[in-house]
């Protein structure tokens, strides 16, 4: 592996001040994703997963360390190239999927590329495609409301990557949906993966973890295991639960 | 290329979502409107009324020759509290008309005037306050206006001092009930008792500031001051050539102070009036109401701006959460600013466009329903629009800087 990482993060460290106490949310965490991994951030709640997913999409920024994505330093970046670089490089997909109640499936995923000024035309192109690759394009100009919650996810997903992005951020993506359908959604990450996408995804569920090739499980705000997902995940195993002769953290 | 196109798509964004966010905040946006629709219609109904007066004060003030002087012992339009400085004055008399008829070079014509109310009658109508005026046959050159049956007074009518009389259309009119004026001429009529023949009727002027004009008899001033007597003081009109009104004055000065005998050193004891003064006193007027005008208006835009700002306010909150996923999506502070600025200027033009429409309905109304006029005048209308919008955008300035600040991350977590 000569080609530089896609992501490169250095001792990062964030801290938040509450009243007089100071949290360390993250502590100086450090690692490198290769372009085309597939990647789960696991952790207990609390443990600093959506902070260090926060200021890996650029929508934070760190105390201190230092982060790279695709070239850009992003700790020297204006307000309006972190926006820039959400733009181009980052697809998110949240837990509570935040989509536009008011615009149609097809508007929300056109949103990226009015910040991006594609043309009209090319947008709505670009939408069906990335709808039709999630497998709704008979629901185009449906309403959020008047779609269920794996569809809603989907549209999401159809969202974050309708402006092929370097990198799929999902923040706990199946969070809100019962077993089967955050199944379905987790098999399509790994679809996508498989079409070369890069994902970081940030999961409770060890299940899920353990089947993805690689896995960093945080804890107080550091990175106490990087290794396979299917090891990593057991590690962690909630002390009651599934049938796993893991060792405790 | 590309900067400028998406400029352009996040500008029709924010039309999009501003349309949408009004449409899908119905009462939200007519609540808003109101304090916007309120304040430009009654701003517009009052500058259409102004407009419509100036153009029937205009019309009125014709019956003032525009090149005449009025030379009076006391300035007819006076400041407060100043009508005693004019009292003790000496009369205008037949002294001072003679001296201008003799030496003035640029007066085109000189005529005395005088008036007093007297009893005018025909048959079994009496008419109790006509103004009857004294003057001669140079009266119509320097007041304009004519006669529209008979004639007007003559130099015989004058030099022999005929009861011949010129009637206005007031008068004619109940004199002579359901006939055409042309059926006046002729006919004898009692003036303060003495019998008088209708010479001619004069044309219609209608009123000064709610004055009626037409309700006046003419005649001969060696007549008049037969009848009432000579002792009363005149007005004396001087019509100049048009454009030396201020050169007639200087010429006069000098004449008039003469044959009053002032001192020199001493300030004139008589006033020169003319129509631009009626014009002025009328623009200091409708400057008054013009100021009442803005100033409503500026109140009312102002609470309706808060109004505006308030709800925006709201808005921004509700849409907190949409503002975060704008923002991780790529959507710059400036693009949320325009964004919300874009929306808070349409509510605002909407309410424009509407109070717009209901303060002209409420002008024309108002002209319906009153003797005043009303004139719409399109940049009215485009003056009322541009300051509201005007208003929104600034009035949304805040709510909008609000929305750009909001921290992303905080945004996308807001419940
Ligand atoms: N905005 C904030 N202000 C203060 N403390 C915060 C804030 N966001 C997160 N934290 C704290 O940082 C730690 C990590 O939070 P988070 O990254 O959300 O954890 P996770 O996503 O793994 O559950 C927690 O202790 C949390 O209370
Ligand atoms: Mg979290």
């Amino acid at each position: 592996m000569t080609e530089a990482p896609l992501i490169s993060v250095e001792n990062l460290t964030r801290l938040y001040t509450v009243g007089e106490e100071e949290v360390r949310a993250l502590d100086g965490v450090s690692f490198d994703v290769q372009r085309g991994e597939w990647v789960a951030v696991v952790g207990q709640s609390g443990s600093g997963k959506s902070t260090l997913m926060n200021l890996i999409g650029a929508l934070d920024t760190p105390t201190s360390g230092s982060y790279r994505i695709n070239g850009h330093d992003v700790e020297k970046l204006s307000d309006d190239e972190l926006a820039d670089l959400r733009n181009n490089e980052i697809g998110f997909v949240f837990q509570t999927f935040q989509l536009l109640s008011r615009s149609t499936a097809l508007a929300n995923v056109e949103l990226p590329l009015v910040y991006r000024g594609v043309s009209r035309k090319e947008r709505r192109e670009l939408a069906v495609k990335a709808l039709e690759s999630v497998g709704l394009a008979n629901r185009m100009h449906h309403r959020p409301n008047e779609l269920s919650g794996g569809q809603r996810q989907r549209v999401a997903i159809a969202r974050a990557l309708v402006g092929s992005p370097s990198l799929l951020l999902a923040d706990e993506p199946t969070g809100n949906l019962d077993s089967a359908t955050g199944e379905e959604i987790i098999r399509l990450f790994g679809e996508l993966n498989r079409h070369g996408h890069t994902i970081l995804l940030v999961t409770h569920e060890p299940r899920l973890a353990a089947r993805c090739p690689r896995a960093i499980r945080l804890s107080d705000g550091k990175v106490v295991a990087d290794g396979p997902g299917a090891e990593v995940a057991s590690l962690g195993a909630p002390p009651a639960p599934p049938p796993h002769a893991g060792a405790a953290a | 290329m590309k900067r400028l196109r998406r400029a352009w798509a996040e500008l029709l964004e924010g039309f999009r979502i501003a349309s949408g966010a009004l449409v899908g905040a119905r009462l939200r946006t007519f609540l808003t409107t109101l304090g916007i629709v309120i304040g430009v219609s009654t701003v517009i109904a009052i500058v259409a009324i102004i407009q419509g007066l100036d153009r029937s004060f205009e019309a009125q003030i014709q019956f003032l020759g525009a090149h005449t002087l009025y030379v009076d012992r006391a300035p007819w339009i006076q400041s407060d509290n100043t009508w005693w400085m004019y009292r003790n004055r000496k009369k205008i008399t037949l002294e001072e008309l003679r001296a201008v008829q003799r030496e003035s070079r640029l007066a085109v014509s000189v005529a005395p005037m005088v008036g007093t109310r007297a009893k005018v009658a025909r048959g079994g109508v009496e008419l109790e306050s006509v103004n009857v005026r004294g003057t001669t046959e140079e009266y119509l050159e320097a007041n304009g206006g004519g006669v529209q049956a008979g004639r007007f007074l003559v130099t015989g009518d004058v030099e022999l001092a005929r009861n011949a009389v010129v009637l206005g259309t007031d008068v004619v009119d109940r004199l002579f009930p359901g006939e055409a004026p042309s059926a006046a001429v002729g006919k004898k009529v009692l003036v303060a008792g003495r019998p008088f023949q209708v010479v001619g009727v004069l044309e219609r002027q209608g009123q000064l500031l709610g004055m009626p004009l037409d309700n006046v008899a003419v005649m001969p001033y060696p007549t008049f001051g037969r009848i009432f007597g000579t002792q009363r003081g005149m007005v004396i009109s001087v019509a100049a050539p048009p454009g030396k009104v201020a050169e007639l004055e200087s010429e006069l000065t000098p004449i008039l102070r003469r044959a009053r005998r002032v001192m020199p050193g001493k300030p004139d004891d008589f006033a020169f009036n003319r129509q631009d003064q009626f014009l002025k006193l009328y623009k200091q007027l409708t400057g008054a109401l013009y100021g009442m005008a803005v100033g409503v208006g500026l109140i009312t835009l102002i609470v309706g701006g808060i109004g505006i700002m308030n709800i925006m306010l709201v808005s921004v909150h509700e849409r907190t959460r949409e503002i975060g996923v704008r923002r991780a999506l790529g959507a710059r502070r400036s693009t949320i600013l325009i964004q919300f600025l874009i929306e808070s200027a349409a509510v605002a033009a909407l309410g424009g466009a509407v109070g717009t429409a209901v303060g002209l309905g409420v002008a024309q109304l108002v002209a319906l329903l009153s003797p005043l006029a009303a004139a719409a005048t399109p940049s009215a209308i485009i003056f009322g629009i541009a300051f509201s919008t005007a208003t929104g955008l600034v009035f949304g300035i805040w709510p909008a800087w609000r929305a750009a600040n909001l921290d992303p991350v905080e945004a996308l977590r807001y419940e």
